[in-house]
């Protein structure tokens, strides 16, 4: 006796995968975010490599309120910023630049003031990284070496060292 | 006869979904893998700089929000380890507390500092001491990408 067997259609059932794909879909797109993700990034130095920097072997960058900057107590426009401390690293390439920003200025003015200072490593190289001024000593100029960023209450104990008020 | 003259012959009207599944695969994949939590919302505007490199992953993030003049919010610092969602603090030694937790934990902790750049640089001067008493070694000033234009 022959018997035939029943054959049983086998299939994955697919109706509902439009609906997972675009649920989870949605869930990705609320909870993931474009965000913010550079930046510009300093080293804090440690206590044990940190070096006594006193005022004036350093060039001493000043931001006041409203954005305006002092360098060596002088008024100088931001342009005018990178061409000074150039002049200045070629006499003495080791020189720090310190950054000191008023309190009461605002926090995109020292940001401003900084990455024109972070700038120095590519302007004055030229586009195959090159060198583009030297020192006195004929040693490449690559950028800042040094930049340091004091706050309010390293300053005060400084001067409080200094006996300045 | 039962033909009517001018009457136009019915196009069944569709539309073609076939491409529908690989479309919203596509989606799903791009969002899958761009996918990141952001662990501190605060919008704010940053400020612009040429001079941009990428910040780590998983680094602390210190938000500081300026004041709101129309919903009466003072200034806000949030604070976030990087795997949470951030958590506002209201003084400095909060802070400091936070990131001496972080740095004892991992002693080369990337910290982001978030703040817009209308706060008064007073407080980050704070933030950046706290950081410094901390014994904090990398940080990281988020900012947007300046054009020629600003």
């Amino acid at each position: 006796m022959n018997i035939k067997k029943k054959e049983i259609a086998s299939e994955i059932f697919t109706g509902s995968m439009a609906d997972i794909s675009f649920l989870l879909i949605i869930y990705f797109m609320i909870t993931s975010a474009f965000s913010a993700d550079r930046g510009m990034d300093f080293a804090l130095p440690e206590d044990t490599d940190t070096p006594e920097i006193k005022q004036e072997d350093s060039i001493d960058v000043h931001v006041l309120r409203g954005g305006a900057i002092e360098v060596d107590q002088k008024a100088l426009p931001l342009e005018g910023l990178l061409p000074y401390t150039l002049e200045k690293l070629k006499q003495n390439p080791e020189k720090p630049v310190i950054l000191r920003t008023d309190p009461d200025a605002t926090y995109g003015d020292m940001i401003r003031v900084f990455d024109r200072l972070r700038q120095a490593s590519s302007e004055w190289t030229d586009v195959d990284g090159q060198p583009l001024y030297k020192d006195v000593h004929g040693n490449p100029l690559l950028g800042i070496k040094t930049i340091s960023i004091p706050t309010q209450r390293e300053i005060e104990n400084l001067w409080s060292m200094l006996g300045i008020q | 006869m039962a033909l009517i003259r001018g009457r136009d012959k019915k196009v069944a009207a569709q539309i073609f979904t076939a491409s529908m599944a690989d479309i919203v695969f596509l989606l799903l994949v791009f969002f899958i893998l761009t996918y990141k939590v952001e662990v501190d919302r605060t919008k704010m505007d940053l400020p612009d700089t040429w001079i941009r490199i990428k910040v780590p992953e998983k680094a602390a993030v210190i938000s500081i929000s300026p004041p709101d003049d129309r919903g009466g919010l003072p200034l806000t610092i949030r604070v976030s380890t990087g795997k949470e969602m951030s958590l506002p603090v209201s003084t400095d030694e909060e802070i400091v507390t936070f990131a001496s937790t972080e740095v004892a934990r991992d002693p080369n902790k990337e910290f982001i500092i978030k703040a817009d750049e209308a706060v008064p640089y007073e407080r980050v001067d704070a933030v950046l001491d706290a950081l410094k008493q901390s014994k904090a070694k990398y940080i990281f000033l988020l900012s947007d990408q300046k054009t020629v234009d600003e």
